[in-house]
């Protein structure tokens, strides 16, 4: 009885470890299944993560400013109409940064009829010299008003002098910047062809133009205060390739011994920007600048020298400033005065003056803030200009307008 | 008048909730002082969020948080905008100080490293423990992803080139701790006061300087080499409940909760 109840108690036990054992072995089984699919899982997410490693170089942001317009009488007769709805602004900006330090861009503008190039430029970042940039392509001037992107600008327009005498802002050429950390100063040199407006693949004379800009930063935290200062100077030239009579800013008349000589242009400017934490942050921008701009004579080299006489290549003494005051009316407003003026012959005025006549602009700008995205402006310009013989009276062109700036 | 009365019940309604987003290394202790001033001052609510100095900087420009966590200053570009926005300069308030911890797993034979080794640990120059005096095995890197606060100051302060491509970048301070803590053979670095479960490196400027580790006696000397500022930072100077909060963090209460969760007061 014993006997039996001893082998019967091992079966039990017998089959009892045998379907343990079993169990353990499936539970291995399960793991090891479950194993395989995690490392499975592992090298996929390992995949993911270069690919989106990747796909973080590139960024991808832009704007578009589209707006309506209503104009003053003169402008009306001029356009044929008085108002318009128009799309200012229709920019993709992509950028891909491969490494750190080096960065390309390329920003294209798609607004109706105006397909063109923007920005298309690489940076580097110098190795050994941690706060200098090599930049190299078609890119800004180096200038406050030219560098402010209009897409963050309080108003809809750059002031008049700085589209005069930069006519689309950009330029193709090399500039070295120097943006200091420890020691709060910007500086600027850019090497350029100095003839761009937009359209001209390559330089249209051998020499180059050449700009520097200086800005130092000084902060007063305790007073909430912060004052940017700085100078630049331009200096180039244009290429007199027809014509040797040159017009002077006084009106009279000099003539180069030949064609193919350079006429200079050389500006300098000042500026200053002070930042104030008063009631929601106020600053007021100033910027001014003179020099002497020249114009190359488009006329025929077949042309008579009477034509000739009559159609000089100009040197003209300018002068223009603005001075804007910006006042954020809590988080989501910005209310903006801006005073401008422009004069393109400091040297004559009145009749003697012709069609070189100062122009001075005041322009008022409410912003809204909508959200992150989307801005509200409404604005009214209202520029006057010099009047004499060629131009009686203060011209009706003032004008309003309202725009919704998507920003992403 | 008129704008003036709308700009102050504009400032005055803005003060009703205070959001603070930013760092992952000051979440804990940022949590901590909200939940102590709200329990102080019950009419107050105050929203804490983490996401990285980067993430923190960036809804401060946007106006989607009133106070940024950062575990490292404003960048000058990052100032450009705020200056482009809001037309101030913003409004940087130390708070606290903390030493960039290299966490080591507790049974790495290495305990001491040199500024220069860290840097050629993480751009990957050094590969091995063994050229530290270790066991030989590779060295397996954790860091933080780049909107870090404490990835930059890294970056700037130590590494000073490209980190390395086989950086492992986690989401905070305490996955990084983790990472460390389950691998003998892990590097990891953060904010002292995530560090349970993984010893300290002892850190040294160059070979012949005395080593040290985080302590409130080596950050408040500076000997510890990865000193560093934790920081809040506003769009405009403090005024009403904010200011209220701010000056409630810098005072003694606030400061003891630093030394409590692992940091070193300012004062």
């Amino acid at each position: 009885m014993k006997k039996l109840l001893a082998i019967a108690i091992f079966s039990v036990i017998s089959i009892y470890g045998f379907s343990q054992t079993q169990k353990l072995d499936s539970l291995m089984d399960v793991i090891e299944r479950h194993e395989g699919k995690l490392n499975a899982l592992d090298d996929r997410v390992l995949v993911n993560e270069a690919d989106l490693a990747k796909l973080n170089k590139i960024k991808v942001s832009g704007y578009i400013q589209a707006q309506w317009e209503h104009y003053g009488a003169d402008l009306e007769k001029t356009n044929g109409y008085n108002n318009t709805f128009y799309i200012r602004r229709a920019r993709v900006k992509f950028t891909y940064e491969p490494a750190d330090g080096v960065k390309f861009v390329l920003q294209p503008d798609f607004s109706t009829g105006n397909l063109a190039l923007k920005d298309a430029y690489a940076v580097v970042n110098i190795p050994k010299l941690k706060n200098v940039t090599f930049w190299m392509g078609q890119m800004n001037r180096p200038n406050y008003d030219v560098e402010y992107s209009s897409s963050s600008r309080e108003l809809l327009e750059r002031a008049r002098v700085t589209t005069t005498i930069y006519p689309g802002e950009r330029e193709i050429g090399a500039k070295l910047e120097y943006n200091g950390i420890k020691i709060p100063v910007l500086f600027q040199v850019m090497m350029m062809n100095g003839n761009f407006t937009g359209t001209q693949a390559k330089d249209v004379d051998s020499r180059k133009d050449v700009m520097a800009r200086f800005v130092y930063s000084v902060k007063l935290p305790s007073a909430g205060v912060g004052i940017d200062f700085g100078a630049n100077h331009y200096f180039g030239s244009n290429l007199a390739k027809t014509n040797k009579y040159v017009k002077n800013s006084d009106g009279t008349l000099d003539s180069l011994n030949n064609v193919w000589r350079y006429l200079d242009k050389h500006w300098t400017g000042g500026e200053i920007r002070i930042y104030a934490d008063i009631l929601g942050g106020m600053s007021i921008k100033g910027e001014y600048v003179a020099g002497i701009n020249s114009i190359a004579s488009t006329v025929a080299s077949s042309a008579t020298m009477a034509q000739k006489k009559a159609s000089p290549n100009l040197y003209n003494n300018f002068a223009g400033y603005y001075i804007t005051l910006v006042k954020n009316v809590g988080a989501k407003n910005q209310a903006v005065i801006r005073y401008d003026y422009y004069d393109p012959n400091t040297k004559l005025s009145g009749d003697a003056a012709n069609n070189a006549i100062n122009y001075k602009t005041w322009a008022f700008a409410w912003q809204h803030y909508l959200n992150d995205n989307i801005r509200i402006t409404a604005q009214y310009t209202m520029p006057k200009n010099e009047s004499n013989a060629s131009n009686p009276s203060d011209l009706k062109d003032n004008l309003f307008t309202i725009r919704v700036q998507a920003k992403f | 008048m008129l704008i003036l009365a709308v700009m102050v019940s504009v400032t005055v309604f803005s003060q009703a909730k205070i959001t603070v987003k930013g760092s992952d290394t000051m979440v804990i202790l940022a949590q901590r002082w909200a939940e102590l001033y709200m329990k102080n001052n019950p009419a107050s609510t105050i929203q804490v969020t983490g996401g990285g100095s980067g993430v923190g900087i960036t809804a401060l420009i946007n106006g989607t948080t009133d106070i940024c966590n950062a575990s490292r200053p404003m960048k000058q570009t990052e100032i450009e905008k705020l200056k482009a926005r809001y037309n101030t300069l913003g409004v940087e308030i130390p708070c606290a100080k903390d030493g960039v911890t290299i966490f080591l797993n507790e049974n790495n034979k290495v305990s001491e490293l040199t500024l220069k080794q860290i840097s050629d640990i993480y751009t990957g120059k050094i590969k091995n423990w063994i050229e530290l005096g270790g066991t030989d095995a590779e060295i397996r890197l954790y860091g933080r992803e780049n909107s870090s606060g404490t990835y930059t100051y890294l970056h700037d302060e130590v590494v000073k080139d490209d980190y390395a491509s086989t950086v492992q970048s986690l989401p905070g301070t305490a996955a990084v701790v983790n990472a460390v803590k389950k691998d003998v053979n892990g590097i990891g670095y953060g904010g002292a006061a995530y560090a349970v479960g993984v010893k300290y490196a002892k850190v040294k400027k160059d070979a012949n300087s005395t080593a040290y580790v985080p302590s409130p006696e080596t950050i408040a000397k500076s000997q510890y080499p990865i000193t560093r500022y934790l920081y809040m930072y506003l769009r405009n100077r403090p005024t009403g409940e904010t200011k209220k909060y701010i000056d409630w963090i810098l005072g003694a209460e606030g400061q003891r909760l630093v030394t409590e969760v692992g940091y070193f007061p300012v004062k």
